[in-house]
């Protein structure tokens, strides 16, 4: 089987063999690979998918100190809309 | 509301942390997201040497209690969402509303790092780590019968505790290679990784055995004639001539499909066989939980010996931004004690910027302990962490103008 069903990214439901082409594909970084999968783009954030988008990229593209990383962005947690700004009515 | 020094975290590095300021009378918040606190020292329990066990849950319990005593706040089942600077001022966003101080310390821990395998999202495929905290905190069996995938410090020690918990380990085996089970799946490789924590192996045979080992050529043939079935440790089959192929199951976990491997891990033909188990761990090993310091801007680094990207950080446990502070898992994973030690510098440096009576020396003193704590590691995660610490150590030096010079 089966790596072309086999998810990695569970939230825009992106397979293994999906981020494995892109990367060879494009030796691209890892920001650039997840641009061009939606992997890590969902709504979890890319809390379970993350290092695994980031060493498939870096199977082709060599690791270098000063890169910049797969990016955190809030919410890192999931929050109520509430919590952002309620509107009492 | 502002002169409070907030902590996140509660694990041994935030406890440390949090009594040491409380010491000297700096008050305190600790803020976690669990319903407990003690982080991952809950999960903990394992045979130091003959007869003396760490008991994480009573580690945790002490430390608490010591920190309340100290009149520490503890603000738990509390996320924080968000994190932003505003003049010098830190803005932390939770859901019980924003909190605001001028030294933040992270002591956020580590996280589990997945590899995906067929049919790992069938309900009953978990982290290690999950299954730890269902038996262990919440005194919740994951199933009856399981099979561990990752043979590694953590997921043997776990695999104990399952058992002692009375839940069966059908096995701890390898993954069956792909792409992302580098380092997972090869069994020279994962044979090499176990061989220099071999001390906490029960059986002497074994410790005797991996004596042996430590020669190039004796690995090679104890992997050759490494016995298909595996060795048993607790009564559990560690195996490293075995991987796991394929999850099955039509709704859930069903059992997994087992193949024997050849010693660069690929598969002999026909040798697959189906095994029963009604729940899957994944043990892929941990990184740090640094989402916070990089919200905050901070550079980061990867530096593979302390398990993935680290934020930026000094020996004294400071960020090269003003007022935001490391400590733990957070700068590398390593055992809770030496996140205990870290906490404790970190602490200190913090009493340091407030006049609050820490000397350089109290702060040199505490960095010292944290690496005799280091030297004498009961568990290592990675055999090289001194030369992480060390690239860590070479980065700041070369990056960072000292902030008290100017």
């Amino acid at each position: 089987m089966q790596n072309k069903s086999m998810i990695v990214c569970r939230c825009e439901e992106v397979s293994y063999d999906e981020l494995v082409e892109s990367a060879s594909k494009y030796k691209c970084s890892a920001r650039e690979l997840k641009l061009r999968t939606r992997a890590g783009m969902g709504y979890c954030g890319g809390r379970t998918c993350r290092t695994m988008v980031d060493n498939i990229a870096h199977l082709h593209h060599p690791r270098t100190s000063d890169e910049i990383t797969l990016k955190h962005q809030a919410p890192i947690r999931p929050v109520r809309f509430a919590n952002l700004g309620e509107v009492k009515s | 509301m502002n002169n409070k020094v907030i902590i996140i975290g509660a694990g041994p590095a935030g406890l440390s942390a949090a009594i040491t300021l409380a010491e000297k009378n700096i008050a305190v918040l600790v803020i976690d997201e669990y319903l407990y606190a003690g982080g991952r020292l809950l999960g903990q329990l394992y045979e130091e040497k003959p007869g003396t066990w760490w008991n994480g849950i009573v580690e945790s319990e002490r430390l608490l209690e010591r920190a309340k005593s100290l009149e520490v706040e503890f603000l738990l089942q509390t996320s924080v969402s968000d994190l932003e600077k505003v003049d010098q001022t830190w803005l932390i966003h939770t859901t019980k509303g924003i909190f605001r101080t001028r030294h933040l310390l992270l002591a956020t821990g580590a996280a589990e790092s997945p590899f995906p395998i067929p049919g790992w999202t069938l309900p009953g495929v978990m982290s290690v780590g999950a299954a730890q905290v269902m038996t262990n905190v919440h005194r919740v069996k994951p199933g009856k019968r399981g099979v561990i995938i990752g043979v590694n410090v953590l997921s043997s020690a776990i695999a104990m505790e399952l058992q002692l918990a009375g839940v069966q380990v059908a096995a701890i085996t390898l993954p069956h290679a792909n792409l992302l089970t580098k380092g997972n799946s090869n069994p020279l490789e994962v044979m090499n990784s176990l061989l220099h924590v071999a001390h906490m192996a029960p059986s002497p045979l074994v410790k005797i055995g991996s004596k042996l080992m430590k020669n190039d050529f004796m690995k090679k043939l104890g992997i050759n004639f490494y016995p298909k079935n595996g060795v048993k440790m607790w009564d559990i089959p560690i195996m490293l001539r075995k991987a796991v192929v394929e999850i099955v199951g039509k709704d859930e976990v069903e059992g997994v499909i087992l193949a024997t491997i050849n010693t660069d891990g690929s598969i002999v033909k026909g040798s697959e066989k189906r095994i029963k188990a009604d729940f899957v761990c994944i043990a892929g090993g941990l990184y740090p939980l640094a989402e916070l310091a990089s919200l905050a801007g901070c550079p980061f680094h990867y530096i593979e010996q302390l398990g993935g990207f680290i934020p930026l950080h000094n020996e004294q446990m400071e960020t090269n931004l003003e007022g935001l502070y490391v400590a733990g898992n957070i700068t590398g994973i390593e055992g809770a004690k030496v996140a205990l030690a870290q906490g404790k510098v970190a602490a200190l440096t913090i009493s340091q910027r407030l006049n609050a009576g820490a000397s350089q020396h109290d702060i040199k003193l505490a960095i010292q302990d944290v690496e005799k704590t280091r030297a004498t590691a009961h568990i290592q995660f990675h055999p090289d962490i001194l030369a992480g610490r060390q690239q860590m150590k070479q980065i700041w030096a070369e990056s960072v103008v000292p902030l008290a010079t100017h």
